[in-house]
């Protein structure tokens, strides 16, 4: 009988367990070192600790530049004056104003701080194509194919270090293989590493500081007793990437060079630029007329097919031998067609004079923006748009022959004090809803730029003839707080002839004077 | 004596026979000036638009603005969507903004234009005067030469503006094109206008135009 299964069937070895699971991949495995792509490359790195200081103008009396962090006003930069007496960034208002009393202080504007920075970059590209911003106040150049032109790199940068201060930015130079290293090694100080094989020992040395990561990160770091760069690279990967945000790990492989960082280039906005030569030097403004008109048809041909505008033009009439005259034309709306500009272009060539032979015409049209099609009105139906942009048209004009000041308009100031409570403003282009306060004592049509004081007889004021008091005395009283107090009693006073008068007494002096006519 | 030609011009017997100028010449748009005494002058019963009107004034100051100043409000109070300017081109002194706001205009309806020279000055009323986006310009003149008044009439005869020239009075004995001319003169009992030319013709003299608004 055959036996059905042996039992040694069933007592067969068990399979092998399964092995171990393997060691659990590290979840940022370290990239390949050899050969990094970003190794034949070398960034310049231009650090402004001024720049917002710069931002908001300069001065010379202490400053300091404030911006609000977490409902707490902070010391964002300080001028020179001010580090004088220890103020620096980080500090609070209060510990400021405790260091130097006299401190003035200013809003951040980060706004003008980027228009600044952006006007920096486009000196930049002067020395290179390649051309990235990193604000707040960083401007990094890529300059490995520039050295030569330049004449070596030394001369590159102190040429770049000279433009710049010459324009009175304070700046701080970081050069290295990797832009993010550049941008470390500039705040460090003036850290320049040029061979790939130097970086990660200079930049070993570098403190956590100069990463201007948040602070828990940075605390967070010191618990670990970190305290230079070097030492950070060489903890494990995996810890780190578990106990710190992912920009760490990523930005110091970007410094190091192990992974690629692109940077996104800084582009200038397109303008148009056109030059016409004469054969012959132009004498007078009539000869100059057809190679403006040549010019205005180029322009006019180029924004046709961006399908843009240009609210500004600059004219450089070149002559040999001196600067070129400049006239700069402006537009309250981006005009589209040429033939806008050529209007304003005769109003403002009739108030030029030549001062020598023209050799050369030169257009160059400010920021170019996209414009939207003008749609025709119907002959008939006036349209508000139609009505609006004959408004800008007539402002465009008179500013354009009379001078931008010229032409203003009114706005109420809400102020007790008589010369103070109207301003002269832009010409508006919508009303405003916002209600207006009306003084309830009658005032003048006319108000004088200086009160004109009134010669007294028999202790009355006498303006051509008697005064007669109609109204008043309307008490004014205000302006203590900015030194230019006013205590005045005004009358409203109708002279022989008729003519009615808005006079006031001193209150201190009892002196009599004219502030304006009842037209 | 004119209330009496008046009564009797009325008659239906003479009305077949004799009629006065003035109620035959055709007035264009008015505005209404906003003082009655001075509107019964006016032909069509208010300021002619689309024209020249000269205030001839001994000085600055008399109560040109005061004369004004209701049709500039009603010019002033259209609607937001169309916004057109008063123009005020070549003033003696600063406008006061409290003042127009108390006067119910609001002060960023005005378009302020300082002008040195004569000829800016004129330009700058041609421009005015012919753009649509003026509701209301009033301009500073001295002596101008008869053919740039005629220039400026055919300017504000583009559209409806409310055109406005204020002059010396000395100027009065000038020959002008303009469609109305009024001499404002202060006495005791107040503003006086006398109507040096209007449509339809003859002359007329009102005392103290700005009471009874």
């Amino acid at each position: 009988m055959r036996a059905r299964g042996s039992t040694r069937d069933l007592f067969a070895p068990l399979p092998a367990p399964p092995a171990p699971p393997a060691p659990r991949t590290p979840p940022r495995p370290a990239p390949e070192s050899a050969a990094a792509p970003e190794s034949r490359q070398l960034w310049l790195c231009a650090q402004l600790p001024e720049l917002a200081l710069a931002a908001v103008g300069a001065a010379q009396d202490a400053r300091a530049v404030v911006e609000g962090i977490d409902r707490r006003q902070i010391v964002v930069a300080a001028n020179a004056a001010a580090a004088a007496h220890g103020v620096a960034a980080g500090l609070g208002l209060n510990a400021a104003y405790a260091l130097c009393p006299t401190l003035i202080i200013q809003e951040r504007d980060a706004r003008a701080e980027e228009y600044l920075l952006n006007a920096l970059a486009r000196l930049a590209t002067r020395y290179t194509p390649v051309v990235s911003l990193a604000p707040p106040d960083e401007i990094l150049l890529e300059i490995r194919a520039s050295r030569r032109l330049f004449g070596g790199l030394d001369a590159l940068i102190a040429r770049f270090r000279a433009e710049l201060t010459a324009l009175g930015h304070t700046l701080r130079i970081g050069l290295a293989p990797t832009a993010q290293a550049a941008r470390w090694l500039a705040r460090a100080g003036n850290v320049l590493v040029e061979s790939p094989a130097l970086l990660a020992g200079r930049l070993g040395t570098l403190g956590i500081a100069c990463t201007r990561w948040p602070p828990d990160v940075q605390e967070a770091l010191a618990r670990f007793g970190v305290s230079r760069l070097g030492e950070l690279n060489r903890l494990p990967r995996d810890g780190l990437a578990r106990r710190c945000p992912i920009r760490v790990l990523d930005e110091l492989d970007a410094a190091y060079g192990r992974r690629p960082a692109p940077r996104t280039r800084y582009l200038a906005p397109e303008r148009f630029h056109e030059r016409l030569d004469f054969d012959e030097p132009v004498e007078t403004l009539a000869q100059l007329n057809p190679a403006l008109g040549r010019l205005l048809d180029a322009l006019g041909r180029y924004l046709t097919v961006r399908a843009a505008a240009a609210a500004s033009l600059t004219f450089s009439f070149e002559h040999r031998g001196q600067s070129a005259t400049r006239v700069v034309l402006a537009r309250s709306s981006a005009a589209h067609a040429a033939g806008d500009w050529r209007t304003l272009l005769q109003e403002r060539l009739m108030r030029l004079t030549l001062r020598a032979p023209v050799i050369a015409v030169r257009l160059r049209s400010g920021v170019v923006t996209s414009a939207q099609a003008r749609s025709g009105t119907l002959p008939g139906m006036t349209d508000a748009a139609a009505v609006n942009a004959a408004a800008g048209a007539l402002l465009d004009r008179l500013r354009a022959r009379l001078g931008d000041s010229a032409v203003s308009g009114l706005c109420l100031v809400p102020e007790h004090r008589p010369e103070a409570a109207a301003r002269r403003v832009v010409p508006q282009a919508a009303l405003s809803r916002e209600p207006i306060l009306v003084p309830s004592a009658p005032r003048p049509l006319w108000l004088l730029n200086q009160p004109e004081p009134l010669t007294l007889r028999a202790s009355e004021p006498w303006y051509h003839g008697r005064l007669d008091l109609e109204s008043g005395p309307e008490r004014i009283e205000s302006g203590w707080w900015d030194g230019a107090d006013v205590r005045r009693d005004y009358y409203v006073a109708a002279t022989e002839s008729g003519v009615r008068l808005w006079i006031y007494c001193t209150h201190s002096s009892r002196r009599w004077f004219l502030h304006g006519v009842f037209a | 004596m004119t209330g009496e030609l008046d009564t009797l011009l009325r008659e239906p017997a003479f009305s077949a026979v004799a009629w006065r100028a003035r109620d035959i010449s055709g007035a264009g748009p008015v505005l209404k000036s906003g003082w009655p005494r001075l509107d019964a002058a006016l032909p069509g019963g208010g300021w002619p638009l689309g024209t020249l009107i000269e205030l001839l004034l001994p000085r600055h100051g008399v109560g040109e603005l005061t004369l004004l100043l209701p049709a500039l409000r009603a010019l002033a109070a259209t609607t937001d969507e169309e916004l057109r300017w008063l123009t005020w081109i070549g003033p003696p002194h600063e406008p006061y903004a409290p003042a127009l706001a108390q006067a119910g205009i609001r002060p960023e309806r005005l378009l302020l234009v300082r002008v040195t020279g004569e000829r800016e000055r004129l330009w700058a009323t041609e421009q005015a005067l012919q753009s649509a986006s003026c509701s209301a310009v009033l301009a500073w003149l001295e002596s101008v030469p008869e053919r740039a008044l005629r220039r400026l009439k055919l300017a504000a005869g583009q559209g409806n503006v409310f055109g406005v020239l204020l002059r010396p009075l000395k100027e009065r004995a000038e020959t002008s094109p303009a469609t109305l001319r009024l001499a404002l003169m202060p006495t005791a009992d107040g503003l006086a206008v006398e109507v040096v030319k209007r449509r339809g013709g003859g002359r007329e003299r009102i005392a103290d135009v700005l009471s009874g608004a």
